[in-house]
């Protein structure tokens, strides 16, 4: 070390032009080696607006972040790269005189990045990216400070990213204005280093926000079901980061507007969405009045059309559109629907401008849409733009291990709806549990059959206590319906199989009955006559069993085939 | 040789010490290790016009210095020897270019060659006396106790745009003469100066009303510079006298009056005039290390200032000389040898 000294001052003495600055720049190299001391390299963003403060002199009044990062006393930067894209090439060239006027130790690079939406996420991240991974950091002899003051939030989020994620070896440096009242324009710098501990908690406010975006979705339900919990999780991690539509596919009652309407006042509560959550169920869309409720009309556009109205689309705009049963939809709807998600335009009813609603889309169905598809039902190009995020909810006989914490969570709802709090006496809970949770409880109507069975036995509750005799009732009630269910509800779909699934549901109700009659009868011709009761009496020769077999062959069955399949 | 310890904490506790530390660690030889830099103020430690000084000092005496970064509060400074030549610093923030000369010129003085040096940065800061102070007040005196130096002023620079330069040459010399300034003499004439850049004329014109209602004696001038040196404006009073010249100085600033960045001059001017010293607190502090260095001597100052009691204490360090003070009638004396 003493060796070194001697020559750095021996050079300096006995240099033959003294006083040059290189002189200056020769011993600050020599200190730079000798004591470790590094360069501070910082890089930012070109602020179009903040750093814009016209050419005159009055520019100087005004707090600039980018020049004030160089103006300050206890820091130094060594080097600026300033990036900013092609249309601030101008403004960045003034800004670097400027600096080169208050800041001589400065030495300004121009780097241009052209961004086409500095808003957008992906873009601006992946831009980043490829800076700091292009960028060849010499940690050894620099040290490097992001400044995160100038530039879109996005890209503020993305530097915070990148530097967390140790793809740039940096500090983040903030850049502040003076108080009011200070003379000082240069105002304040905070050097933010996320590797120090106290950072930590900042990360930790990050997870526990995320547990609290999971907890909100499941509705504070600790849902314990591992496939289920992943996909909420999945769920959040998407209405967090996209807008693209999600497809919810579950049976009735497993939850999927309920899920709808969570992730919409999920996204709200983190001011991604500022509309209105709309709901409807395509099932019960048909016919002209199916066009107009969801894409509105003009006055006129068909008989009864006495007023214009704006439609769903329209009222969703700007928030969340919850299409449930989206199988359903028309073939007209289905094409208008897929223009209005593509373009965020479609045409009203009738209208011939296009009206314009910018919505999140959320799907709803019960069936397998790739078979329809393949049938020709659904309109393969539709079902590629909502398949983008599909999530399957699995019924309730499919999650056993969720019913007691749903079954907590409808209790609450219970007490705080009617405002009398019921509770189970231990052997009753257990009771419950234990059937609800077993294969003879088939929960075809999943969650909101789980939640209507607690309010039966929540409201007819003495003294706020359901007792084991209260459930064995409504285990009785349930096994009941189900019962009712499995034999002629769905004798449909156990007997003709997936061919009803072209069945009308009209027809499917009709048949349903026909069955369950002919199930109950010894003979065709007297489930003929139970079936054609009050017809027969008016006609002179009774043809019912001849009907009915006629009937039934419509469908491909005989009586005998229903008798056996008991 | 053992460098000499000093507490940075101490006195006035800026960047006063440092400054004349460097000066005479330059001059002496005596190399220097100074502590808690700046420890009791807002932003501890060396902020980057003292860096620029301790660069330039470095670079005058080839001096090999360790701890010269921004927050330091540990700096040691090993002097080698003084060379004359062409110096060139640019000072960021725009620092005040008379800092860093008060800094190197005492050195310069006793170099082996003539020496020019061009400062570039802040010639009107309201942290330090304007380079016209330099001209009209300092390097008279300086004169007179034979060193050859001249200062121009090329173009001013403002807080914040900076972009001012200043210009010194100093011809070496082996002593100084004495230094016996213990009267003003008569006042011979004095001027008010108004300059004005990228603000409007009419605010010269009011601050120079404002100073002619209260010295009416007082000649007016307007120094109205290009836009693009600007924003600045500074209110400069001069007041020639048979043994000396002070130079007052008040700035002007977003939101403040006219009439009372006039009414702080005169406030100053009425201080001094108040007084019995020859000159006032800012050029008392700059007549320490001349004095010091003269060995024998006196002047009087207005009042004794924190910075006044610290270069003393300062140079007692690094000098064999005996410098002390004592209450004259209406001013205080300082005394060397």
């Amino acid at each position: 070390m003493s060796l070194i000294r001697k020559v750095v001052s021996n050079f300096a003495n006995d240099s033959t032009e003294p006083g040059t600055s290189s002189l200056i720049e020769f011993i600050r190299v020599i200190y730079l080696f000798l004591y470790e001391m590094k360069n501070t390299v910082a890089i930012g963003f070109l602020g179009t607006q903040l750093d814009f403060a016209g050419k005159g002199p009055q520019r100087w009044e005004r707090w600039r972040p980018t020049v004030a990062l160089c103006q300050q006393e206890n820091l130094v930067i060594n080097r600026l790269e300033l990036l900013h894209d092609v249309r601030g090439r101008g403004l960045a060239e003034r800004i670097a005189l400027d600096i080169a006027a208050v800041s001589p130790e400065t030495q300004v690079r121009r780097v241009e990045m052209n961004l086409r939406d500095a808003w957008d996420f992906e873009e601006v991240y992946a831009a980043l990216h490829d800076f700091a991974r292009a960028y060849a950091f010499d940690t050894e002899r620099e040290d490097y400070l992001i400044h995160i003051t100038t530039g879109s939030h996005v890209a503020q989020i993305c530097w915070f990213l990148l530097a967390e994620a140790h793809y740039l070896p940096a500090r983040l440096v903030q850049t502040s204005p003076s108080r009011k009242g200070d003379v000082d324009v240069g105002g304040s710098v905070s050097v933010i280093d996320l590797d120090l501990s106290r950072y930590d908690k900042i990360a930790q406010r990050f997870a526990r926000e995320r547990t609290d975006g999971l907890n909100f979705l499941k509705s504070g339900i600790a849902t314990r079901n591992a496939a289920f919990n992943r996909m909420v999780e999945r769920m959040e991690q998407v209405a967090g980061r996209s807008r693209a539509p999600m497809l919810l596919v579950g049976p009735t009652g497993a939850g999927k507007s309920f899920l709808a309407r969570r992730v919409y006042e999920l996204k709200k509560q983190r001011q991604r969405l500022a509309g209105r959550f709309v709901e409807i169920n395509c099932a019960t869309l048909r016919g002209d009045s199916a066009m107009s409720a969801l894409f509105g009309h003009v006055k006129g556009a068909f008989t009864g059309a006495q007023t214009e109205r704006a439609g769903l689309l329209r009222a969703a705009d700007g928030g969340l559109l919850f299409l449930d049963e989206i199988g359903e939809l028309g073939a007209d709807e289905q094409a208008m629907l897929l223009k209005a998600v593509e373009e965020k335009r479609f045409f009203p009813f009738g209208a011939d401008r296009e009206a314009e609603s910018d919505f999140q889309l959320i799907a709803g169905t019960h069936r397998d849409l790739r078979l329809w598809v393949a049938a020709g039902r659904f309109r393969e190009d539709l079902y590629a733009r909502i398949n983008l995020w599909t999530f399957d909810l699995p019924g309730l006989a499919a999650r056993p291990e969720d019913i007691e914490p749903n079954l907590d969570f409808e209790l609450e709802r219970h007490a705080h709806d009617q405002g009398r709090q019921v509770r189970f006496s231990a052997e009753a809970r257990k009771r419950y549990l234990e059937f609800a949770a077993s294969p003879a409880a088939r929960w075809s109507g999943n969650f909101r059959e789980l939640g209507a069975s607690v309010t039966r036995m929540a409201t007819l509750a003495e003294a706020g206590r359901i007792t084991e005799t209260a459930v064995e009732e409504e285990i009785d009630r349930l096994r009941g319906a189900w019962q009712a269910d499995g034999r002629d509800q769905d004798a449909c779909a156990q007997i003709l199989q997936s061919a009803a699934e072209n069945l009308d549901w009209f027809d499917r109700c009709q048949l349903n009955g026909v069955i369950a009659v002919c199930r109950s009868s010894s003979s065709l011709s007297e489930a003929g006559r139970r079936l054609f009761a009050v017809s027969r009496a008016g006609k002179k020769h009774a043809n019912d069993a001849d009907r009915l077999r006629k009937y039934l062959l419509r469908f491909g069955l005989d009586f005998e085939r229903l008798r056996g399949a008991v | 040789m053992q460098p000499l310890q000093l507490d940075g904490s101490e006195g006035e506790g800026g960047g006063q010490i440092l400054r004349t530390a460097l000066a005479l660690s330059m001059i002496t030889g005596r190399p220097f290790r100074i502590e808690r830099i700046r420890a009791r103020r807002s932003k501890p430690g060396l902020l980057r016009q003292h860096l620029t000084a301790v660069q330039a000092a470095a670079a005058i005496s080839g001096a090999v210095v360790q701890g010269a970064q921004p927050g330091s509060q540990t700096l040691e400074f090993a002097p080698g020897t003084i060379r004359g030549g062409d110096y060139r610093f640019a000072i960021g923030t725009a620092g005040s270019c008379t800092l860093v000369l008060q800094t190197v010129l005492p050195a310069l003085w006793f170099a082996d060659a003539p020496a020019s040096v061009v400062v570039t940065g802040g010639t009107h800061n309201p942290a330090a006396p304007p380079a016209d102070f330099l001209i009209r007040a300092w390097v008279p005196i300086l004169r007179g106790m034979g060193v050859d130096m001249e200062v121009e002023l090329q173009r001013h620079g403002f807080v914040p745009a900076g972009g001012g330069c200043v210009r010194a040459t100093v011809r070496p010399c082996h002593a100084l003469q004495p230094l016996e300034l213990t009267e003003r003499g008569a006042l011979l004439g004095c001027t008010a100066t108004a300059v004005v850049a990228g603000v409007a004329g009419e605010v010269a014109r009011r601050e120079l009303d404002a100073v002619a209602s209260r010295l009416p004696q007082a000649q007016q001038q307007i120094r109205q510079l290009p836009a693009n040196e600007g924003p600045g404006n500074v209110l400069m009073l001069e007041l020639r006298h048979e043994r000396c010249s002070e130079l007052f100085t008040s700035f002007g600033a977003r939101g403040l009056p006219a009439e009372n960045v006039a009414a702080r001059l005169l406030k100053e001017q009425h201080a001094y005039a108040r007084s019995n010293a020859a000159v006032g607190e800012h050029l008392a502090d700059q007549l320490v290390i001349p004095l010091a260095l003269a060995g024998r001597g006196r002047f009087t100052a207005a009042l004794l200032s924190s910075h006044l009691a610290t270069n003393i204490e300062v140079v007692r360090r690094f000098l064999d000389v005996d410098m002390r003070t004592r209450a004259g009638e209406r001013c205080v004396i300082v005394e060397a040898g």
